[in-house]
């Protein structure tokens, strides 16, 4: 699939702190990129440079096959949620986004504005002042503003942060439908079962290099050498037993049916079952889980 | 750029401070132009001088008022144009959209707009009285503001902070004029970059040196628009 955003060996610093220590990455026409990081892991520094608010230090980006010295050439291509805190305070919300939509040369009537403003969940706040809107009412009108000009490439940084369970849900649900109409989307989220769900592939940003590129179920599948197994068997398997089984299995905590047992590889779960069979146990359900996103990103 | 264009007009003049600056030009325009058009005898007297023309008298408050006070106001509307849009992280959403130049010239012409509107409509009102109208003090009007709208947008990006713009600003609406005159009637070598970088040396006689303000205008904006489009916002 075509790459519409390359980025190679990006660095970016301000003074002698480095922010980004050179960044390799694409992101395919089409996907949702998930980028997660801590707090300072320069995910926001990232995305400023995509969108040109900050300059790079070295390194390159081509993006719609421009490189990043013909950004201006491309920018009607994308919409930028920087983040919450640049609106026009003094504007009201529907007269701020009409402001944008001329910007993008976006000439959509004010019917289709406000229609906009309903699709990320902002009813009845046309012409409310900005300035009376609650943080979760600037994030969904932030989202907004970015999808003017009919972009290709969306950029969103923390969407969901500080919304309420229901906008944050709706917001999901927005950038699954903008992905099935074929927009390509880059977002970050502090919410890691958020980016684990609607992200075709997730970059682990940390102290300013991606630490891991993959698809969610890789990252997880990668980091899940050992396995947590549930087994529900009759009788129950005892302490003594486990304590007594030929190969490496600890018990890790007790369920009403049955037990959970920590392996430290995957392959032990197939002696396990061999060993139930064998000793004759009545086998219900063994269920290994896999390592959530979460602590895939804990790991690095 | 026609929309960053509109949005600043708008902004410019929505405030009081440009209602105020408006009422006050085109006040003192019509009054002086009446009073000269009510006593032909000191029109005449004037014109025995043979300094002068006869429509550059009746235009003479509008001329005065530019040269004296059109730093101080200038500064005052537009010395935060740039710096408050960083400030509040604003231009980080025009920027994703358009180019900085773009931008920069979007203020500039927004800025501008309102003292070409300001001194027209002085010049109209002058015109409806006195049926005259001078092109020269006219023209001479309208480069001394694109000058100093491209030094407050100069400022604004040099100064990062729009209370310290709002200071320095009047500081030197003050201090540039007095500046300027001095360095007109002075030899002294010290008030030479005076003379030669502010406007009034130039404007002083109606030539073709009226052109150069206008030409130091447009270096203060490339200057302008170098040093934004190389910052982080």
């Amino acid at each position: 699939m075509e790459a519409i955003l390359e980025v190679k060996g990006l660095r970016k610093s301000y003074g002698k702190v480095d922010v980004l220590k050179g960044i390799d990455f694409d992101i395919k026409r089409g996907e949702v990129f998930g980028l997660v990081g801590r707090n300072g892991a320069g995910k926001s520094t990232l995305i400023h440079a995509i969108a040109g608010i900050v300059h790079k230090t070295s390194g390159a980006f081509t993006i719609f096959g421009q490189t990043d010295d013909q950004l201006n050439r491309v920018k009607r291509q994308i919409g930028v949620m920087p983040d919450v805190s640049n609106l026009y305070e003094h504007m009201k919300g529907l007269h701020f986004l009409k402001y944008m939509a001329e910007l993008t040369e976006d000439k959509r009537p004010k019917k289709e504005l406000i229609e906009l403003m309903h699709s990320v969940g902002l009813h009845g706040a046309e012409y409310r002042k900005i300035k009376d809107y609650s943080f979760g009412m600037r994030k969904k009108l932030s989202i907004a503003q970015a999808l003017l000009g009919k972009p290709e490439f969306i950029i969103l940084d923390e969407p969901t942060s500080g919304l309420d369970p229901e906008s944050a849900i709706h917001i999901r649900k927005l950038v699954e439908s903008l992905k099935k109409s074929g927009k390509t989307i880059m977002l970050t989220s502090h919410n890691l079962d958020e980016i684990d769900k609607v992200s075709d592939r997730v970059a682990i940003l940390s102290e300013g290099v991606i630490k891991k590129l993959d698809t969610p179920r890789a990252l997880k599948q990668e980091q899940s050498e050992s396995a947590q197994i549930t087994v529900i068997t009759k009788p129950k398997l005892s302490l003594e037993r486990i304590e007594q089984l030929p190969f490496q299995m600890v018990f890790d905590h007790e369920i009403e049916e049955g037990v959970v047992l920590h392996a430290e590889k995957k392959d032990e779960v197939a002696d396990l079952v061999a060993y139930l069979v064998q000793e004759e146990y009545k086998v219900y359900e063994i269920k290994t889980r896999e390592k959530t996103l979460e602590e895939v990103f804990m790991d690095v | 750029m026609l929309s960053i264009m509109k949005r600043e007009f708008i902004d410019v003049i929505k405030s009081i401070r440009s209602i105020l600056i408006i009422l006050f030009i085109t006040f003192v325009s019509y009054q002086t132009a009446s009073f000269f058009n009510d006593n032909d005898g000191l029109v005449r007297d004037l014109l025995l001088g043979g300094e002068v023309t006869e429509s550059a008298i009746y235009s003479l408050a509008v001329s005065f008022i530019i040269l004296f006070f059109g730093f101080l106001f200038g500064f005052s509307i537009a010395h935060q144009a740039i710096n408050k849009e960083v400030e509040l992280k604003t231009i980080r959403l025009i920027v994703s959209k358009r180019s900085m130049r773009d931008i920069m010239v979007g203020k500039l012409i927004g800025n501008y707009l309102f003292w070409v509107i300001t001194i027209t409509l002085s010049y109209v009102l002058i015109f409806t009285v006195t049926k005259s109208w001078s092109i020269d003090d006219y023209l001479s009007s309208l480069i001394f503001m694109f000058y100093v709208v491209t030094a407050a947008l100069l400022l604004s990006t040099l100064v990062k902070k729009s209370l310290a713009t709002m200071f320095l600003g009047m500081f030197l609406g003050v201090v540039i004029p007095i500046l300027g005159m001095m360095s007109l009637a002075s030899d002294k070598v010290y008030f030479l970059p005076f003379k030669y970088v502010l406007p009034y040396y130039y404007l002083e006689d109606r030539s073709a040196l009226m052109l150069i303000p206008l030409v130091i205008g447009v270096i203060f904006f490339i200057v302008a628009t170098y040093l934004m489009e190389k910052r982080d916002l």
